[in-house]
């Protein structure tokens, strides 16, 4: 995965069993979204973009279909390959905030590095740095309940990027704020697309949220498109 | 930012939760560890009683005598080595609160046969040689302060002397001492020569008799040769060894500490269901907690430690200090009671037990929430289906 990061759902069959009734999510969904890209998915509630998200980052698994990340397909890997595999490529970022409220936000941010070979001080300087970025270095000793919910999304962010993944996903990382707050969110995830070349897959009911994305998928229409051309003219 | 520390923060966040419970955990092993203090002295004579030994008395009961020349008829029997005899005296120093254990034992060969107590030569034969000596446990000489040479009176509830007079006169010669945790450094020992001259009733009889066995002797063929020969005498006999005989004897404590052991297995089996409770609630309190771990890419193994941690500081923690204050209480009591209960103690290999109880316990309360922990589906927990 040093030069490819594209990420590749091809044939994706997705299902749910709710009671005695089978749920389809997605039937033949294909999708590749290519390394540095700033993706927002958007579409009505139901449509499984949540799902698309999960599927991509190892938290969930297709009931058929290959996901391709770079050159490692992850359908296929067993629960303990996947959690590593995740701890080394993938930041997750999502609408709640999801800090332990017995750490601070140093702490939050240090938690992924818990499982790294890094030393205490190689751990509170890569820490210290992400949420230097994020323009929370003051804050680094506050606990969660001390920040507002901006600056908790930042802690957030923050964590997601400590360990330098290639990849953010991000599942309406603004969902939970204001206008404003959320604007300074979406700056902040544009200038790690930009400057560091992050790949972000963000999912988003706001327009104005998808209008910062390089690429926005809107993933209704994209499914009406997608049946009447093959996969392998997509790909 | 480690583990260890967010075990250790995870188990203060709720801290009415975290010491109430381990107040329970707490009283559980203090419960526990001073039963095995108690336990330790009903048991202790048991356990260190030689097993060569043999204990003779009479059938009906302890309280009937047997005739002294017992003694030659046994020790002329198969695989009988020597046969000594001892009669209770039921003695108290200066009023009836001051209760001593006092036996007259036979002079010549008693402390052959008991080689527990351990008596300088020197003094050994100095009493011998004095038909009012006694021999006296430290404990009792660093209690009253006596000494070699001191005149004693003690008083018996039970024996008259020929002077009409419950009160006997003794000299201490001799000390003796045993090992450090068998709490029998209480007693008094006197010459039963001194004993039958002297009292005003029962003479040429005594108490029971103790018979040691050659090694190479069947200890159950013994028994049955002693009883026989005595079957159709007027006195019949009734011999178990020496660890029947006790333990006979202390049945009344050792029944006492069955009732204690299983109120503290009740204790234990309904603490366990709390902290068990308690860790659930735990775990099902911080479900979202545990998902995003996950999604960071800690495994369930690592989550499922650090529930185990959790279990063990907090069992571990009211272990100890339950422990330590039984520890104090039985210190104190030890050192009140030795006379009336000797040997309250802790044995060192009690606290290895605790320390296994609390390991269990933690992998027992650690094992519902492994499961809940294991069965946590990341995206169901922390993102909808959109």
């Amino acid at each position: 995965m040093k030069n490819n990061h594209n990420i590749t759902l091809k044939d994706i069959n997705k299902s749910y069993q709710k009671g005695h009734n089978t749920v389809v999510v997605h039937d033949d969904f294909t999708l590749t979204i290519k390394s540095g890209e700033f993706v927002a998915l958007m579409g009505p509630s139901g449509l499984g973009k949540s799902t698309l998200l999960h599927l991509m980052g190892g938290l969930d698994q297709p009931t058929s279909g290959e996901v391709i990340i770079g050159t490692q397909r992850i359908d296929n890997l067993k629960q303990a390959q996947l959690t590593q595999w995740r701890a080394e490529n993938i930041g997750f970022v999502f609408q709640s905030h999801h800090l332990l409220p017995v750490l601070s936000a140093q702490g939050n941010v240090e938690l992924p590095l818990a499982l790294t070979s890094l030393n205490k001080q190689q751990r509170k300087e890569h820490a210290s740095y992400a949420l230097h970025l994020m323009g929370m270095s003051e804050r680094a000793s506050h606990y969660p309940k001390e920040l507002s919910g901006g600056q908790e999304q930042r802690v957030a962010i923050a964590r997601a990027i400590v360990s330098d993944p290639h990849i953010l996903l991000c599942d309406e990382p603004t969902g939970n704020l204001d206008r404003k707050t959320a604007d300074e969110i979406l700056a902040l995830l544009t200038q790690l697309n930009r400057d560091f070349g992050k790949t972000i897959v963000m999912v988003t009911h706001d327009k104005k949220a998808a209008d910062y994305a390089s690429r926005v998928i809107n993933l209704e229409s994209y499914i009406v498109e997608q049946s009447h051309i093959t996969p392998s003219e997509y790909l | 930012m480690n583990l260890l520390l967010l075990v250790w923060r995870n188990s203060f966040r709720k801290k009415v939760r975290f010491w109430l419970t381990c107040t329970s955990v707490m009283v559980a092993f203090f419960l526990f560890t001073t039963l095995s203090g108690v336990n330790h002295a009903l048991t202790a004579s048991v356990s260190s009683s030689n097993q060569y030994r043999l204990m003779t008395s009479h059938k009906i009961s302890l309280t009937q005598s047997l005739p002294i020349n017992y003694q030659q008829k046994i020790a002329a029997l198969a695989g009988v080595k020597q046969v000594s005899y001892a009669s209770w005296f039921g003695g108290y120093f200066q009023n009836e609160k001051n209760q001593l254990p006092v036996t007259a034992v036979d002079h010549n060969n008693y402390f052959d046969l008991f080689t527990e107590y351990n008596i300088p030569k020197d003094h050994l034969l100095q009493w011998q040689k004095t038909r009012t000596g006694i021999v006296i446990g430290q404990a009792l000489a660093d209690k009253y302060g006596w000494n070699i040479g001191d005149k004693v009176p003690l008083s018996s509830s039970i024996w008259l002397n020929k002077s009409g007079s419950f009160n006997w006169s003794f000299t201490v010669s001799a000390i003796y001492q045993t090992s450090k945790h068998s709490g029998t450094d209480n007693k008094i020992f006197f010459q039963h020569a001194y004993f039958d001259k002297g009292r005003a009733y029962a003479k040429n009889s005594m108490s029971w008799l103790s018979t040691e066995i050659t090694e190479t002797a069947n200890v159950n063929d013994v028994i049955i040769a002693i009883d026989n020969l005595f079957m159709h005498a007027n006195n019949p006999t009734r011999t178990t060894t020496e660890q029947v005989f006790i333990k006979e004897q202390t049945q009344q404590f050792v029944d006492m500490a069955m009732v204690i052991k299983l109120v503290v297995i009740a204790v234990f089996f309904t603490l366990l269901l709390i902290v068990c409770n308690t860790m659930i609630q735990t775990i099902h309190e911080r479900n979202n907690e545990s998902a995003i771990m996950k999604a960071l890419g800690f495994s369930s193994t690592t989550l499922i430690q650090g529930i185990y941690l959790e279990s063990l500081l907090l069992l571990g923690l009211g272990a100890f200090t339950g422990s330590m204050l039984a520890y104090l209480l039985i210190t104190v009591i030890g050192q009140r009671f030795n006379e009336f209960l000797p040997g309250i103690s802790i044995v060192p290999s009690h606290y290895l037990m605790v320390f296994a109880l609390v390991n269990i316990a933690a992998a027992f309360c650690s094992a519902f929430p492994a499961v809940a922990i294991k069965r946590i589906v990341i995206s169901e927990t922390l993102g909808g289906q959109a």
